[in-house]
């Protein structure tokens, strides 16, 4: 069973030589016939399938399509061609903390987030008392939001986050954020969420947690897909491709 | 839409909680606001030009039947823009944000006009029955400037002074709405035109039912419907278009 079917997906950006977004600039564009843009396949033909329970790891140099992928997977970018199916219910971590308020307190930010991601009031409700448990933040339940210090802000979105409870987690380097404690932590509820059959399909340059996360993985360059396969191995194939580079 | 009903409810929450600053007192100042305005243009047309109480009334309804066009167009603008985490990095339908934005105008709304109720009723010594018309009717203007909300709103991210234009054209249609003059005066070959525009056949509605104590027309009910109608086509036609690029524009 599939959690994601990719299929054939190319995605084209358009890089105006000369910006134009207001009207004025557009009609003085127009006077001047300055249409000229470059196109940019971030993404050729890209075909794959992430299996039910599967960690899929994504690695490739900067600007090799990692993120657009990434994006068009959680249905933020549109691709121009080609399709994409998400069985289940799909989180996206492309940052975190997203939609957080500053003038409002934890605990309204805590629903708000929450139900971005898609849970309901009820849910939220179970696991609220565990959310700030986990965030070790209860004692400032009713603090606002822009008091808090970077780290309690960090703390109070990942402990969210964990509690969306979705079928396919969709993750960008939000993880690698904050200090050796931190990121620890990120690493066990990533290996726990594996444990319990969930779907992760996970990009980072930090290669040594693609190893230990995903069995299978798949190496971008420049919008296709090199190789695809065992881990270890597409490893293998982008140190040799970066020695090739110098 | 209907499984991001929470979502619509929290995002409309705290974009009055910012809006009130969270306080009761801040609630309290955005009310004064629109009730001062209105009660000095009462003072200066009913006292210093000597109009007749009736035209006096009837400018007060005006007033807040436009604030509502006003505010919810204008601050529909930045909804796209301005919460621009919520386009770039997680999915969710992008109407929401407009809705939420237009619920929470329509919400101040409310509060102005239930103000407005028991001045209505020191002045005119009653209240039309007819005013219970009024949700319906609002309902409606909902509708229309929801739909305008759509089509400003993606407009702007790829216009980023629509803003500028859209306070002109604000203010030109201020001028051409039926509120700091009666319709009377409107002469016979224009007026035509002049009912073209939708904010006029919103606010005759509104003094119609709240003030002359008529019901409104058929006919004038399916013109107003209409107008959203065609609003609320042509702008989530145009937003769903433009919102496929929304993230890589902003």
């Amino acid at each position: 069973m599939s959690a994601i079917i990719v299929d054939n997906i190319s995605k084209k950006f358009r890089i105006p030589h000369e910006k134009k977004n207001t009207v004025f600039q557009n009609i003085v564009g127009l006077i001047k016939r300055q249409f000229d843009y470059e196109e940019l396949w971030a993404l050729k033909d890209v075909s794959f399938e992430v299996n039910k329970g599967e960690a899929l790891g994504i690695i490739g140099r900067n600007g090799s399509g990692k993120s657009t992928l990434l994006k068009i997977m959680a249905r933020v970018l549109y691709p121009n061609s080609g399709s994409i199916s998400l069985n289940g219910k799909v989180a996206s971590f492309l940052q975190l903390g997203v939609g957080f308020q500053p003038e409002l307190t934890a605990k309204e930010n805590v629903y708000i987030y929450s139900s971005i991601l898609g849970l309901r009031r009820k849910q939220v409700d179970r696991v609220y008392d565990d959310i700030l448990d986990f965030a070790e933040l209860k004692k400032f339940e009713n603090m606002k939001l822009k008091n808090f210090s970077s780290g309690m802000n960090l703390r109070l979105a990942f402990s969210t986050a964990i509690h969306a409870v979705p079928d396919t987690l969709l993750i960008d380097e939000v993880f690698a954020v904050g200090d050796e404690a931190f990121r620890k932590k990120c690493q066990d509820k990533m290996s726990q969420f594996k444990t319990e059959g969930k779907t992760i399909v996970f990009v980072s340059h930090a290669l040594e947690s693609v190893k230990e996360l995903c069995q299978r993985s798949m190496l971008l360059n420049e919008g296709r897909i090199v190789t695809m396969g065992d881990t270890e191995k597409v490893i293998n194939d982008y140190r040799a491709m970066l020695q090739g580079h110098q | 839409m209907w499984q991001y009903r929470e979502l619509v409810w929290n995002l409309t929450a705290t974009d009055l909680k910012n809006r009130y600053q969270n306080t009761a007192l801040g609630f309290f100042w955005s009310l004064l606001s629109p009730l001062l305005l209105a009660l000095v243009l009462y003072f200066i047309f009913r006292h210093l030009w000597g109009r007749e109480l009736d035209f006096a009334i009837n400018l007060l309804v005006g007033i807040m039947a436009w604030r509502f066009f006003a505010n919810g167009t204008s601050s529909s603008l930045r909804t796209i823009v301005g919460k621009a985490s919520l386009v770039t990095r997680v999915y969710i339908p992008r109407q929401i944000l407009v809705l939420s934005n237009t619920l929470a105008n329509i919400i101040s709304s409310l509060l102005e006009f239930i103000v407005l109720l028991p001045i209505l009723f020191v002045l005119l010594g009653y209240l039309p029955v007819t005013v219970l018309m009024f949700p319906l009717i609002h309902l409606i203007y909902f509708w229309f400037i929801y739909g305008a909300g759509l089509l400003l709103s993606s407009l702007f991210v790829y216009f980023r002074d629509l803003n500028q234009i859209w306070q002109v054209v604000t203010q030109v249609l201020f001028f051409c709405s039926p509120i700091i003059y009666p319709l009377s005066m409107i002469p016979d070959y224009l007026m035509p035109y002049y009912l073209l525009n939708p904010v006029t056949q919103f606010i005759i509605m509104y003094r119609d039912v709240m003030v002359a104590g008529n019901l409104p027309s058929l006919f004038s009910t399916a013109v107003v419907i209409s107008f959203a109608i065609a609003a609320y086509l042509v702008g989530s036609l145009v937003f769903s278009k433009l919102q496929r690029r929304f993230a890589e524009e902003i």
